[in-house]
C-alpha cells in the first residue's frame, strides 16, 4: 500500500530523518513508534505530503504518491484542532468535501457515522461546545468521512474514556477487517499488542526496527518461563535443583506462586514440565514474550545497532 | 481551483454570520449618517449683512440695481476697476465684503466677475444673480428692444458669472477636492487595516488550534492563504457595499425628509410654472435652505462611481498587498504575543501612507507627490487624492500605471506570503526573528 524509500529530512541543519525505508501491506494495521522527537510527525507529514522530503520517494499504491492520492488518505493528527464556531455537521462536511466528496456524498456518510456513534443531538451543536473527549470523536469521524483506503492515525485514543477507547478499537479492527489500511503512531504499547500486526519503530531519526509485533517480541525474548503453581514453594525449587536457575518470584497467596526461570545447559520446557509435574500442582506455564514497552525501552536506551528486520 | 473557493467560502460564511460583522454593517454607516447630519444641520455661517462695491467704470447700471430694498445687501457704486488684490488688500476697500465688476462690454461678452472676501452661501449667490440679471434687462429692455421686460425675458441669454476669493483668485487653496479623495483614500486604508487585522487573526487562530495540519493534508498551503485571503477580500466587499447602500439610502432620505431644501434651489423653483410669476420663484430660491460647502461636497462634487469604481480596484490592489503582510506574520509568529510586535511595523507603513495623502494635498505638484502616487504602500492614498483633483488630459496613464505597480507589487508579496506561509505555519514556541523570516523566503 505504501511505501517509503530512503526519505532525508533536516531543519536548521540538523537531521531529522536519515534514510528511513520501510513498507506498510495492504489491509494491515502497521504501529508507528518512537520516543518523542524521534521523527514521526515529520515522517507523517512527509508521507501527507504537508512537507516535502529532501531525498527519497514516497510510493502509494506501487504509484509515485501525488496530490491526487491524499483523497484516499484519512489523517488525524496528534494535535488536534477544529473550527471552534462552526456546527458539527457543518464542520465535517466541509472537511470532507476539502478531501473531494460532493456535499450529498458527506452528509450521507456523517449521518451514517452520527448514528453508528448514537450522536445525533450534536449535529448542530457548536464544537466549543463539546467536550474534549467528543471533540475527539468528531474528528474521528472527519478523519474517515471520505472513506479512505488508507488511515493515518497520531495518537488516536489519547483523551477518550476506556469505554471510547474500546469503541474507536473496534472501529479500527473493523476497518481493517473491511480491507483498509492503518498505520497508527502511538505511545500506548498496550494497542500496539493488541490491534497492530506490524510495527516499526524510529529512534533519532532513524529506522530501528521493522516487522510483525509477535516476530519483534519473539526476536527479543530472553529464554525466561513462566510457572504459576500451586503447592510448595521449598519443593519447587528442590525440583529445579541445578538445571533452572529462577529470575523471579510472585507470591499470590500461601499455596500459589508464579515463578519466572531460565534454562541452563541444554534443559528445555518438557524437561521443565516433567521435572515439576512431580513435585506441585502446574497451573499454568508458559514462555514469556517481552511486551512491546519492553522491546521499545530496550531498542530506544541502550545504543542503536543496526536494523533489525524481524 | 474547487478547494481555495472551498476554503473562500468557509471564511466569509464565518465572517457574515458573525455578530461583528453585522455590527460594523449597522454602525459604520449609521455612524457616519449621523456625522453629516450633523454637519448638514449646521447651517453656513453666514454673514447677516454684506457690503457690495459695484465697479460700473461706464455707469452702465446708472448706480441702481436692486428692483428694491434687501436688508442682506448694500450697494455701493464707483466708477472705476480695482485688481483683485488691490480689494483684498486696500483700506479703501476694508468695508466691502464683496466687489461686482460690470464690465464696459457686458452687452455683448456677458461676463459679470464677483470677488469676495468671504465666501457666500449658494442662496446669497443666486440673490446677487438675480439683481444683477434684473438690471440687465432693463438696461437692454430700455435701450435696445420695443418688448416688455417679461417678453424679453423670455428671448434673452443669461449672465455669465465668475465667483472668486479676492485672495486666491485662482484657486490654488482651494483643496475641497483633495479632502474627498482623501476622505476615500483614508477610507481604502481603515478596511485593509481592518480586514487585514482579521486575516492575521483567522491564520493564527488555525494556527493554535492546530486545524491547520488537518486542512493541510487536503489543501495545499498556497490555496489554503489564496483562499482565506479571498474569502476575507470579499466580505470586506460586501460590508463595504452595505456602507455603500446604506450611506446613499441615508443621503437620500436626508434630502426627502429632514434637509428637503438641500434640492438645488433653481430646481424647486423650476417645479413650479412660470405663471407663478417670477416673484413666487424668486420666493422659493430665497426660502431654500442656505446650504453650506459641506453639503455641495457630498451632494454634488462627489463623481461617485469614478469614486467608487477607483475605490473598489486600489481597495482590492491594497488589501492584498498589505493582506500578504498580515498573512505573513499570521503564519509565521510563534505566540500571539511574538505577532503584536511586527503588527507595528505594518501599522507604521500604514500610518506613511495616510500622512502622505497629507502631504500631498498641500504639495500636489512636487516629484515626491509622483514618486508616492507610484510606491504600492502610498498609491491607494495619493492616487485616490489626484483622481478627485482629476487628471490633466493626457496624464490618466498615471492612474493606471499605479494601479498595474500595486497589482503586481501585490502579486510579488503574495508569493513571498505564499513561501513564508509554507514554512512558517507549521512552526510553533520559536521566537520570531527576522533572519528566519530571510530564511524561509529562500526556500522554494
Amino acid at each position: 500500500m505504501l511505501d517509503l524509500d530512503g526519505i532525508h529530512k533536516t531543519y536548521n541543519r540538523k537531521k531529522v530523518l536519515e534514510d528511513v525505508s520501510f513498507h506498510v501491506p495492504e489491509g494491515a494495521i502497521v504501529g508507528l513508534l518512537g520516543p518523542n522527537g524521534a521523527g514521526k510527525t515529520t515522517l507523517i507529514r512527509i508521507i501527507n505530503r504537508i512537507i516535502e522530503q529532501d531525498r527519497g520517494f514516497v510510493s502509494f499504491k506501487n504509484k509515485m504518491m501525488t496530490e491526487e492520492h491524499l483523497k484516499e488518505i484519512g489523517y488525524l493528527p496528534e494535535e488536534r484542532g477544529l473550527y471552534r464556531t462552526m456546527k458539527v455537521q457543518e464542520h465535517a462536511i466541509y472537511l470532507g468535501r476539502l478531501r473531494g466528496m460532493s456535499k450529498r456524498d458527506a452528509l450521507q456518510q456523517f449521518n451514517y457515522w452520527i448514528e453508528r456513534f448514537d450522536i445525533g443531538d450534536w449535529r448542530n451543536k457548536r464544537i466549543e461546545e463539546l467536550s474534549k473527549g467528543m471533540g475527539q470523536k468528531v474528528q474521528f469521524i472527519c478523519t474517515v468521512l471520505h472513506q479512505p483506503d488508507f488511515l493515518i492515525l497520531d495518537e488516536p485514543f489519547s483523551g477518550f474514556d476506556p469505554i471510547n477507547v474500546e469503541l474507536i478499537r473496534a472501529e479500527l479492527l473493523e476497518m481493517k477487517a473491511k480491507g483498509k489500511t492503518i498505520l497508527l503512531s502511538t505511545h500506548n504499547m498496550k494497542s500496539v499488542e493488541e490491534i497492530c500486526d506490524r510495527a516499526i519503530l524510529i529512534h533519532e531519526g532513524k529506522k530501528v526496527l521493522e516487522g510483525e509485533v509477535w516476530g519483534l517480541r519473539d526476536a527479543h525474548k530472553e529464554g525466561l518461563f513462566a510457572v504459576k503453581f500451586s503447592g510448595n514453594m521449598i519443593a519447587f525449587a528442590n525440583a529445579l535443583w541445578a538445571g533452572y536457575e529462577i529470575d523471579s518470584k510472585e507470591v499470590h497467596n500461601d499455596n500459589l506462586f508464579t515463578v519466572n526461570l531460565r534454562m541452563r545447559g541444554e534443559n528445555n520446557f518438557n524437561d521443565l514440565l516433567g521435572t515439576l509435574i512431580q513435585a506441585v500442582n502446574i497451573v499454568s506455564a508458559n514462555e514469556v514474550l517481552p511486551s512491546m514497552e519492553e522491546v521499545f525501552m530496550k531498542n530506544v536506551t541502550t545504543p542503536r545497532k543496526e536494523v533489525d528486520h524481524v | 481551483m474547487f478547494k481555495f473557493w472551498l476554503v473562500a467560502q468557509r471564511e466569509i460564511r464565518e465572517r457574515v454570520k458573525s455578530r461583528s460583522f453585522l455590527l460594523m454593517a449597522l454602525i459604520g454607516p449609521v455612524v457616519l449618517l449621523a456625522l453629516l447630519y450633523a454637519l448638514f444641520s449646521i447651517a453656513g455661517s453666514e454673514k447677516q449683512h454684506w457690503n457690495v462695491l459695484v465697479m460700473d467704470k461706464n455707469e452702465i447700471f446708472s448706480n441702481r440695481i436692486a428692483p428694491k430694498e434687501d436688508p442682506r445687501f448694500s450697494f455701493t457704486f464707483i466708477n472705476e476697476f480695482a485688481e483683485y488684490d488691490d480689494f483684498a488688500e486696500l483700506e479703501l476697500f476694508s468695508n466691502y465684503d464683496m466687489m461686482v465688476v460690470i464690465n464696459e462690454k457686458i452687452v455683448s461678452n456677458k461676463w459679470v466677475i464677483v470677488g469676495y472676501r468671504e465666501r457666500p452661501s449658494e442662496q446669497l449667490k443666486r440673490r446677487l444673480i438675480h439683481f444683477v440679471e434684473r438690471r440687465m434687462e432693463e438696461i437692454m429692455v430700455a435701450e435696445f428692444t420695443d418688448l416688455s421686460v417679461a417678453k424679453f425675458r423670455e428671448i434673452k441669454q443669461p449672465l455669465n458669472f465668475s465667483f472668486k476669493n479676492v485672495s486666491d483668485p485662482k484657486n490654488e487653496e482651494d483643496h475641497k477636492a483633495s479632502w474627498v479623495g482623501y476622505t476615500f483614500g483614508i477610507g481604502i486604508m481603515l478596511f485593509v487595516f481592518l480586514f487585514g487585522m482579521t486575516i492575521l487573526r483567522s491564520v493564527s487562530r488555525e494556527k493554535t488550534n492546530r486545524i491547520v495540519e488537518v486542512l493541510l493534508a487536503s489543501v495545499s498551503p498556497r490555496q489554503l492563504l489564496g483562499g482565506k485571503v479571498c474569502g476575507i477580500g470579499i466580505t470586506a466587499l460586501i460590508q463595504f457595499v452595505l456602507w455603500v447602500v446604506l450611506v446613499a439610502v441615508g443621503l437620500y432620505i436626508f434630502r426627502q425628509t429632514f434637509f428637503p431644501d438641500l434640492l438645488n434651489p433653481e430646481i424647486i423653483a423650476e417645479q413650479f410654472s412660470v405663471e407663478a410669476g417670477q416673484v413666487l420663484k424668486d420666493e422659493l430660491v430665497v426660502t431654500a435652505r442656505i446650504y453650506n460647502e459641506f453639503v455641495e461636497l457630498v451632494y454634488r462634487d462627489i463623481h461617485y462611481v469614478n469614486m467608487l469604481l477607483f475605490f473598489a480596484l486600489f481597495f482590492i490592489g491594497a488589501y492584498l498587498f498589505y493582506g500578504a503582510f498580515f498573512a505573513m506574520i499570521g503564519a509565521a509568529m510563534g505566540s500571539e504575543s511574538d505577532g503584536q510586535q511586527y503588527i507595528i511595523p505594518i501599522s507604521l507603513l500604514l500610518m506613511i501612507s495616510v500622512f502622505s495623502g497629507y502631504y500631498v494635498i498641500h504639495y500636489p505638484q512636487t516629484g515626491l507627490t509622483e514618486f508616492l502616487g507610484f510606491l504600492p504602500f502610498t498609491s491607494p492614498v495619493v492616487m485616490m487624492i489626484q483622481l478627485s483633483n482629476g487628471f490633466e488630459s493626457g496624464e490618466s496613464w498615471q492612474l493606471f500605471l499605479s494601479l498595474f505597480i500595486l497589482f503586481i507589487s501585490s502579486g510579488f508579496v503574495f508569493v513571498a506570503a505564499g513561501k513564508i506561509y509554507k514554512n512558517g505555519i507549521l512552526q510553533f514556541g520559536h521566537r520570531l526573528r527576522l533572519s528566519q523570516l530571510l530564511n524561509w523566503l529562500k526556500k522554494s
